[in-house]
């Protein structure tokens, strides 16, 4: 019973792989969205064109050509914001089977049998509680990059002074994935999986 | 149309050539191969084999031509991209240099000439970086100059050869006689375009590119101009940057014939011909990032067109172009 949920452990790391290469993407979009809106403020003064707004239609064609890739950024964002929710969901799916695993049977283990360890190998509630603790983690981180992805064109309109310092501190916490505790996800991988090895 | 049994002998009615559908000539011409006397308007001048021959040769031509021009659009992006990370470093090493006098050093400044020494170094700096900069600005000519020769050389002319029975095509109009424009008579060359129609969309797409590259070294001056307070010589527009560039810009139609001199940069749709004049100032950081995002904007390759003509053609000659 306890190799099955090992199993779904593995599985449940191999999404948590693709969640961190979604989540490098994303910074980098973030960052790609976020240094345009930093300058558009700029582009829109003629005078920080210097000689260059000698040239017929220039600050125009600048400023359409950024919002152009703005928008282009906007959109790649809401595709891996579009993935990492589909990681949510598979991970979400692997704590749905490994609930049935133990409900769905025919013989349905007691409190006791689901609490009981087996030398060093996990209880079966350990590992149940284990995959529902990742899940509500990468659920809440998911909801919060949401947020924080749909304050971004919020920003455009503000004022330029707090602008640049809500881009910056927007971003720090897209980096840090306050909802996604490394040492509690480090201790569950351990306690499930190290028997094993 | 006679059927047996019919006692009354049919009588055809005389039927004059003019009076015939229009598509009954060309059926004629097939049927009884009918060669060079009926054309029908529209239809191809030359024979009906040789087209038929001619098309695929076309194809082929057609097929490298704008692989060509997909593969010079790629090495464009990367050379642009080198261009622009030389431009930054350009930049930054200029504005540290003009910050340094006021810089707070610490305890660094009890070192003797320290402040001359990074200003020393930072010009060097500037200095490698121009000539890199130089060399992907040389790059890009080239590329925009191949681009313009693959754009020429759509057609695929007849070749006529005494020496040989086989047909042979080229597409160079050297060899051929003159009623062959090299258009397979105005014919399709895949499924809807032709010729000319290749022709135009490769011209609108190499125009965006010849443009931009105009742009670009207005820019490219502009930051070499940068450090000329210690060396005097200040860049003139009218003047090469390396032997030999004017040749290369006349071939990208950067030339004017009127004023016989370099084009000056414009947009699309604004195309004037006046000079940019610049200020003698030196221009301050925040010109400098827009300079910058000039360069990285591409502003007269617009990238939705650039890509739906790829498409149009990628879907219209069966190859992928990226």
């Amino acid at each position: 019973m306890v190799k099955k949920y090992q199993q779904r452990f593995r599985k449940f790391k191999d999404e948590m792989d693709r969640w961190d290469d979604l989540q490098v993407r994303l910074i980098s979009q973030y960052q790609n969205a976020s240094s345009i809106i930093g300058r558009l403020e700029l582009l829109q003064d003629p005078k920080n064109f210097g000689s260059l707004s000698g040239m017929d239609g220039i600050v125009d064609a600048l400023l359409g050509k950024q919002m152009e890739s703005l928008q282009l950024s906007f959109s790649s964002i809401k595709k891996t914001m579009e993935e990492l929710g589909n990681v949510v969901r598979s991970m979400e799916k692997i704590y749905r089977d490994g609930k049935q695993l133990v409900k769905g049977g025919s013989n349905q283990p007691s409190i006791k049998q689901l609490q009981q360890r087996v030398g060093l190998k996990p209880s079966l509630e350990d590992c149940l509680n284990g995959l529902m603790l990742l899940c509500n983690m990468h659920r809440s981180e998911y909801n919060l990059k949401e947020s924080i992805v749909s304050a971004l064109p919020e920003l455009f309109w503000k004022a330029r002074n707090h602008r640049a310092q809500d881009l910056s501190s927007l971003q720090q916490l897209l980096v840090d994935q306050p909802n996604i505790r490394k040492e509690e996800v480090e201790f569950i991988f351990d306690t499930i999986l190290v028997p094993e090895a | 149309m006679v059927l047996l049994g019919i006692v009354v002998p049919f009588v055809a009615p005389v039927v004059n050539p003019q009076d015939l559908p229009v598509h009954y000539s060309s059926f004629i011409a097939i049927v009884f191969g009918a060669v060079g006397t009926i054309t029908t308007p529209g239809s191809s001048p030359l024979l009906p084999s040789i087209t038929r021959l001619w098309r695929p040769s076309a194809q082929r031509n057609i097929r490298n031509q704008w692989s060509k021009l997909s593969l010079l659009k790629q090495q464009w992006a990367s050379s642009s991209s080198s261009g622009r990370s030389h431009a930054t470093s350009i930049v930054n090493a200029y504005l540290s240099e003009k910050y340094i006098p006021s810089m707070e050093l610490g305890s660094l400044s009890d070192m003797i000439d320290i402040r001359n020494k990074v200003c020393l170094k930072l010009s060097k700096q500037q200095k490698l970086y121009r000539s890199k900069l130089l060399s992907s600005y040389k790059e890009m000519v080239d590329i925009v100059v191949q681009m313009v020769n693959a754009s020429r050389l759509m057609k695929c002319y007849f070749k006529r050869s005494s020496s040989s029975t086989l047909v042979q095509f080229s597409n160079s109009s050297e060899d051929n006689n003159n009623d062959d424009v090299g258009d397979g008579g105005g014919i399709s060359v895949f499924t809807l375009l032709t010729i000319p129609c290749f022709e135009k969309l490769a011209e609108e797409l190499v125009h965006m590119f010849e443009l931009e590259l105009n742009l670009k070294r207005w820019l490219l001056m502009e930051l070499f101009s940068l450090g000329s307070e210690s060396s005097p010589k200040s860049l003139v527009w009218s003047e090469e940057l390396y032997s030999g560039e004017f040749d290369n810009l006349c071939l990208c139609n950067l030339w004017s014939e009127e004023t016989n001199e370099l084009l000056h940069p414009s947009l699309k749709g604004h195309e004037s011909n006046t000079p940019i004049v610049s200020s003698n100032q030196h221009p301050n950081a925040e010109v400098l990032q827009v300079y910058l995002v000039a360069w990285l904007a591409e502003v007269n390759i617009h990238t939705k067109r650039v890509d739906e003509i790829f498409e149009l053609v990628s879907e219209e000659i069966h190859v992928g172009l990226s």
